[in-house]
């Protein structure tokens, strides 16, 4: 996975849209990203639980990453995407609102995560990004599914 | 250091738990056999030993080698008579392999494990069994030089003379790793078995000081160094092993030395370089010498502080995939055993399967339906054999579990000074990996308390007149689909008493409950949470865990537990369980949109209620929705109500409206739910209108929706039905765990995916009781058992008494015993004055205090009205008034009184009378109740105003009659012992004679009737003179003969109060 270079690490995020907020994942812990599919609600599950889905004959959790982070929950469209993720041997599905680029972003230009980014809470976020017109919180994801 | 090659390891560590699992049972034959000593079997350890030993020198598992070493010294001095198996030397031997299976299932830490203890007992033995000159031995150190003087061994000096004492040459064996091992196609593990086929090898080990510098050349050759012990002369050493003569050499006396005497390497500093080397010059990598020795791996450098975001995410992820440290659990097994042939039948069907998609894929290509059709039949049955075989691969036998019994017990009798010889059949029935795993522990529990609590200690066998040693029977069978496991034991057996006497210390359960209890519900009492039968808790049996965590577990396994026990001959605990959890048939239902899976063992049956009769069906009692099922009231859960379901959501296709769905969750909750609305009708029109909403949008006409489905679940014994929206199929399902985040759920026990690829829920039916608050799931078993009893007693016959029926509010009926009442008055709800904070009327020129039962049990007040009845009984002397709403009734009915589903404070029990659940009213606890003092006080009064007080055997089975007649006799100044059936009664009857003054029987009783009863007591010389009356519901001819022909002196009715006094009185005065 260490690829042997002398310059900074050049890491690469998927990035997308929680609310107005944009963040971004690790692509290496991306499993897959999906469109809307059936899902299963879990009645008495908690809030930000939406559900379960059938990912070829696994049962996949489908969090609503907005509710999961405190904010609105996800405002269903056609944007919406179901972004595949493993966590403790576990795949889970985050809904959010729409899918953007794929960022590549030079580690040493990744910065610590200020207390609160765009509302967000500070502790979700390995650190952010800036690019010329955006803020990339980049997302921990262990630490967001954290039950 | 250890040596790294995965593949060796893994093999060398299945191979060494293959040999310690039958050693086990060996020893403890060895042991029983004594001096008697069975060569072959010792050998059979021995061997165990050894090879373990081998594999751990060459591997550098300093460890395992050295434990390895003194077990098979031990056993190598009893194979030669040196040393005689007792208990005691077993003992050690078993601790010694425990202690071995423990580093091998730990084998990256076991030269860190502490193994000091074990080794110095073993010495211990070792030299006690020595003559003394060789004492010394034990602990000498020697070591071997080779041809050129350098040390390449050090050993300990015993085995050496052990060895020449019988005759045997010591050689050294130089392997080349390279050019005798790898090239020849054959690994080490290999030649050292093949070695221990001729001899005995005493060391072994990789001399990786003599591959030299890492920087020099490539090395042409990795020496593999074996000290070897065998019989064959020197002459003939060469054909020993397939290398050149050269490499063979004698050791002869000169060449063992004391230590430090010898020049060479010290021994750290070899195992310091092998260290660092090992990895790379681990055998058998494909490739040969050139890639032999990569360069010193660097040390790895402290992460750098590079990018913010990786070593935090790298650090987290490597967290959670380090193993934890403490992996002294025995881990889940992760590589199973398969048969070849069962792996072949598995890829021939896995062949055939893909010719069936080939099939499926051209004939959808074809579009030819019927070509389609055969290929869709192909894969059916592929299919079902594929799945049929592969379960196959996860059957084990429950010998795996039982296997490990016979030291369970040998040690705990050991420990506890007891005799026990345990059996075991049926290991070979075989169950699911994962039932396997999970029942050992609870198994494990159940054995040990049966040799802990159940069988008594030999001198109290003796004394009872048992065999000194003490049996335990572990039976496992196929039955009906399902593996039954028995545990039986032929010890002191649980005392139903004494298990009420616990549970009343430990506050449990209260005097009132117990009472009720059968003998076998009390045998159940040591399941409850808390409770534990041993008197002082033992460390064997008192490790925290009780017999409720066994239930627990085996629940979750969907495993039945029952115990028949017989105080004295000894306890029988069963275990139902079923074959596999993986795959199970269920019934589908669908609530709302969504579809849910209630597993088959939970169902038992199916109910659909048309609208027509869902007045009369379902009633509402006490606050709670029942219906009515064969005589049976069955309470009622509505799903949808206990998911928090809008039951008419209609927009499966996406999670697009979840913030909607909310919402109406969110208004659902401010709603009173239909079946808490009150009358049956609700149910009736809510369902309607869903219907109206969804599914009859079209088809006005289809009304049969609107019927109620329901589905009779059980979730252990406790019985409920499940209101659905729609039942579907039953169709076989695959169980899905769920993930971590909706592990809290408690009504879901996984997940399944359905046929059309959506995933469906499987309902936890236990959990959805405990999510309705129905009833707490261990007083509604006890409910269910009190409940079949009384049903099993109902069949056998029927009571009959007169009631008198009367009303609070219209909904609800309740009934007292006519023979109770004194009378009833009709007044005028004006004239009640309420004085002193009670209610009270004027009446005869006294005040009558009144009562109403809403203000002592839960049922619905009475409604305004005008007028009143009021239904007046004498207690304890006083009249007391019960207000009724008219018109008051009398009936004579029969009466099975269900004393379990609609019990309270007041209430005694409720039956079905006129198409009406009716509530039996208490009217002696009703009074207690509203005014406590009253009985207090007056009782004394009655008592010393009579005089003298009577005391009379009172024999009664059902509960019901028994406290009224109790009731009304005390309250007439008797003294009553109670007793349940004929025999309890016989039982008191014989140790307080003196105190009784006359005997009161019902005739149909459990265990010994009335008749059997009067008989034995008139037939008794000490007895006869003893007034027997017996109390029936209906005094026929036949019965009255059979009466007098067993000498019954009188017949009374049930319940007719006035009467009884008074035939009591005759016969008393």
């Amino acid at each position: 996975m260490e690829e042997q270079s002398t310059g900074p690490e050049v890491l690469e995020f998927a990035t997308f849209y929680i609310g107005d907020a944009l963040c971004g994942i690790d692509i290496l812990r991306i499993q897959e990203i999906n469109k809307q599919v059936k899902v299963t609600w879990t009645p008495q599950g908690p809030d930000y639980v939406l559900g379960v889905l059938n990912l070829r004959g696994r049962i996949v959790t489908v969090i609503d990453l907005g509710r999961k982070l405190g904010l609105s929950p996800i405002e269903s469209g056609k944007n919406n995407r179901n972004i595949i993720v493993e966590s403790q041997d576990e795949h889970i599905g985050l809904m959010v609102d729409s899918i953007s680029d794929v960022l590549i972003a030079e580690s040493d230009r990744i910065e610590a995560a200020p207390a609160n980014i765009g509302g967000l809470q500070g502790s979700f976020f390995d650190g952010v990004y800036k690019t010329e017109r955006n803020l990339i919180g980049i997302l921990n994801v262990d630490d967001v599914l954290k039950e | 250091m250890i040596f790294e090659d995965d593949e060796t390891l893994q093999m060398y560590v299945e191979e060494s738990l293959e040999h310690l699992s039958t050693i086990e049972n060996d020893l403890l034959i060895i042991e029983e056999s004594g001096a008697n000593i069975d060569e072959d079997l010792v050998n059979n350890v021995f061997r165990a030993a050894h090879s373990i030993k081998g594999g751990a020198g060459f591997m550098g598992l300093t460890g395992i080698k050295e434990l390895a070493h003194w077990l098979e010294n031990i056993l190598g001095m009893m194979r030669s008579r040196e040393m005689i198996p007792t208990p005691s030397i077993v003992s050690n031997l078993l601790n010694g392999f425990d202690k071995l299976e423990e580093l091998i299932n730990n084998i990256e830490q076991s030269n860190e494990i502490d193994i000091e203890e074990h080794l110095t007992t073993l010495k211990g033995l070792t030299e006690d069994s020595l003559p003394e000159e060789e004492k010394a031995a034990v602990t000498t150190m020697k070591d071997i030089l080779n041809m050129n003087g350098q040390r390449v061994f050090t050993v300990i000096e015993l085995d050496i003379l052990q060895h020449k004492k019988q005759g045997k040459f010591l050689y050294l064996l130089e392997y080349d790793m390279i050019n005798d091992i790898q090239r020849k196609g054959t690994t080490p593990m290999a030649v050292i078995s093949g070695l221990q086929n001729s001899g005995v090898i005493l060391e072994s080990r990789i001399d990786i000081g003599a591959v030299g510098l890492l920087t020099t050349d490539v090395p042409t050759r990795i020496p593999f160094l074996v000290l070897f012990a065998s019989l064959v002369e020197p002459k003939i050493a060469p054909t020993l092993a397939d290398i050149d003569a050269s490499q063979i050499t004698e050791i002869i006396d000169e060449m063992i030395v004391k230590p430090e005497e010898g020049v060479g390497l010290v021994q750290d500093k070899v195992s310091k370089i092998v260290e660092v080397a090992a990895p790379a010059a681990a055998p058998p990598p494909p490739e040969p010498v050139a890639a032999a020795p990569p360069p010193p791996p660097p040390p790895p450098p402290p992460p750098p502080p590079s990018s913010p975001p990786k070593p935090k995410s790298a650090a987290a992820a490597a967290e959670a995939q380090k193993p934890k440290p403490e992996v002294k659990q025995a881990a889940p097994q992760t590589s199973l055993r398969v048969n070849v042939s069962l792996l072949d039948t598995l890829m021939n069907l896995a062949g055939e399967m893909v010719l069936s998609r080939n099939q499926l894929i051209q004939s959808i290509s074809d579009a030819n339906p019927r070509a389609q059709e055969a290929a869709c039949q192909k894969i059916d049955l592929v299919t079902s054999e594929l799945q049929e075989a592969i379960m196959r691969t996860r059957m084990q036998s429950i010998n795996n579990v039982f296997s490990k019994f016979p030291r369970v017990v040998r040690d705990l009798a050991k420990s506890l000074k007891k005799e026990i010889d345990l059996r075991m059949e049926g290991k070979e029935v075989e169950l699911d990996k994962t039932i396997i795993e999970a029942i050992s522990d609870p198994l494990t529990h159940l054995v040990r308390n049966s040799v802990d609590h159940g069988i008594e200690t030999p001198d109290v066998r003796h004394a009872l007149g048992k065999n000194a040693t003490g049996k335990v029977l572990l039976r496992a069978y196929h039955e009906a689909g399902q593996v039954n496991i028995e545990i039986e034991d032929d010890g002191g057996g649980l005392d139903p008493d004494k298990l009420s006497l616990k549970a009343l210390e430990k506050g449990l359960l209260n005097e009132q409950q117990l009472d009720e209890m059968s003998e076998k519900e009390k045998h159940k009492l040591i399941f409850l949470p808390g409770f534990s039968t041993a008197a002082e808790v033992t460390d064997v049996s008192g490790r925290g865990v009780g017999m409720d965590v066994v239930k627990t577990n085996l629940d979750k396994l969907g495993g039945e537990l029952d115990i028949e026990s017989n105080v004295g001959s000894g306890t029988l605990i069963r275990i139902k369980l079923p074959l596999t959890l993986a795959i199970i048939p269920s019934q589908i239902i669908e609530v709302g949109s969504e579809k849910y899976a209630i597993p088959q063992v939970n169902l038992s049956e199916l109910l659909r209620i048309p609208p027509s009769q869902l007045k009369e069906k379902i009633e509402k009692v006490g606050g709670a929705e029942v219906v009515r099922l064969r005589g049976n009231l069955l309470p009622l859960v509505n799903l949808a109500d206990v998911l928090d379901i809008p039951r008419t959501y209609n927009d499966p296709e996406t999670g697009e409206v979840m913030p909607e769905r909310r919402m109406q969750v969110a208004d659902r909750r401010s709603k009173s739910s239909p079946l808490h609305k009150g009358s049956p009708r609700s149910i009736l029109k809510t369902d309607e209108d869903d219907y109206d909403r969804t599914v009859a949008k079209k088809d006005r006409r289809f009304h049969s929706g609107s019927a109620i489905n329901i589905a009779v679940v059980t979730a252990g014994t406790f019985k409920y039905g499940l209101v659905v929206d729609r039942l579907r199929d039953s169709e076989e399902i695959v169980v899905k765990p769920l993930g971590r985040h909706l592990k809290d759920c408690q009504g879901y026990a996984g997940a399944t995916i359905m046929g059309d690829g959506k995933v469906a829920l499987i309902l936890d039916v236990a959990g959805v009781a405990k999510m309705s608050e129905l009833t707490s799931m261990e007083s509604s078993d006890r409910v269910q058992e009190v409940a079949r009893d009384a049903r099993a007693a109902e069949k056998a016959r029927q009571d009959r008494a007169s009631l008198l029926l009367f009303r609070n509010d219209p909904e609800e009926q309740f009934s007292v015993p006519i023979g109770l009442v004194e009378r009833i008055e009709r007044i005028n709800v004006d004239d009640i004055e309420a004085v002193g904070g009670k209610r009270v009327i004027q009446y005869r020129g006294g005040s009558l205090p009144l009562i109403s039962l809403a203000e002592v049990t839960e049922v619905k007040p009475i409604p305004e009205k005008k007028q009143l009845e009021v239904i007046v009984f004498r207690l304890t002397g006083k009249e007391v008034g019960l207000l009724a709403s008219p018109p008051v009734d009398a009936v004579d009915t029969a009466i099975a009184i269900d004393s379990n589903t609609l019990k309270q404070a007041g209430i005694i029990g409720s039956t079905i009378i006129g198409e009406h659940t009716t509530l039996m009213v208490d009217i002696f606890e009703v009074a207690r109740l509203f005014n406590p003092e009253w009985f207090d006080k007056e009782e004394n009064d009655q008592i010393s105003a009579s005089g003298k007080q009577s005391t009379i055997l009172f024999a009664e089975d059902s509960n019901f009659f028994r406290k009224q007649v109790k009731g009304f006799l005390e309250d007439d100044g008797y003294i009553i012992l109670e007793a349940r059936d004929g025999q309890v009664a016989w039982d008191i009857l014989q140790e307080k004679h003196k105190e009784i003054d006359i005997i009161l029987t019902d005739l149909e009783m459990p265990n010994m009737d009335g008749f059997e009863l009067t008989e034995k007591v008139k037939g008794d010389d000490r007895y006869n003179h003893f007034t027997v009356i017996a109390l029936t519901s209906l005094a026929s001819d036949e019965n009255m003969a059979k009466g007098k022909a067993s000498g019954i002196d009188n017949y009374m009715i049930k319940l007719e109060r006035e009467k009884l006094l008074e035939c009591l009185n005759g016969y008393l005065s």
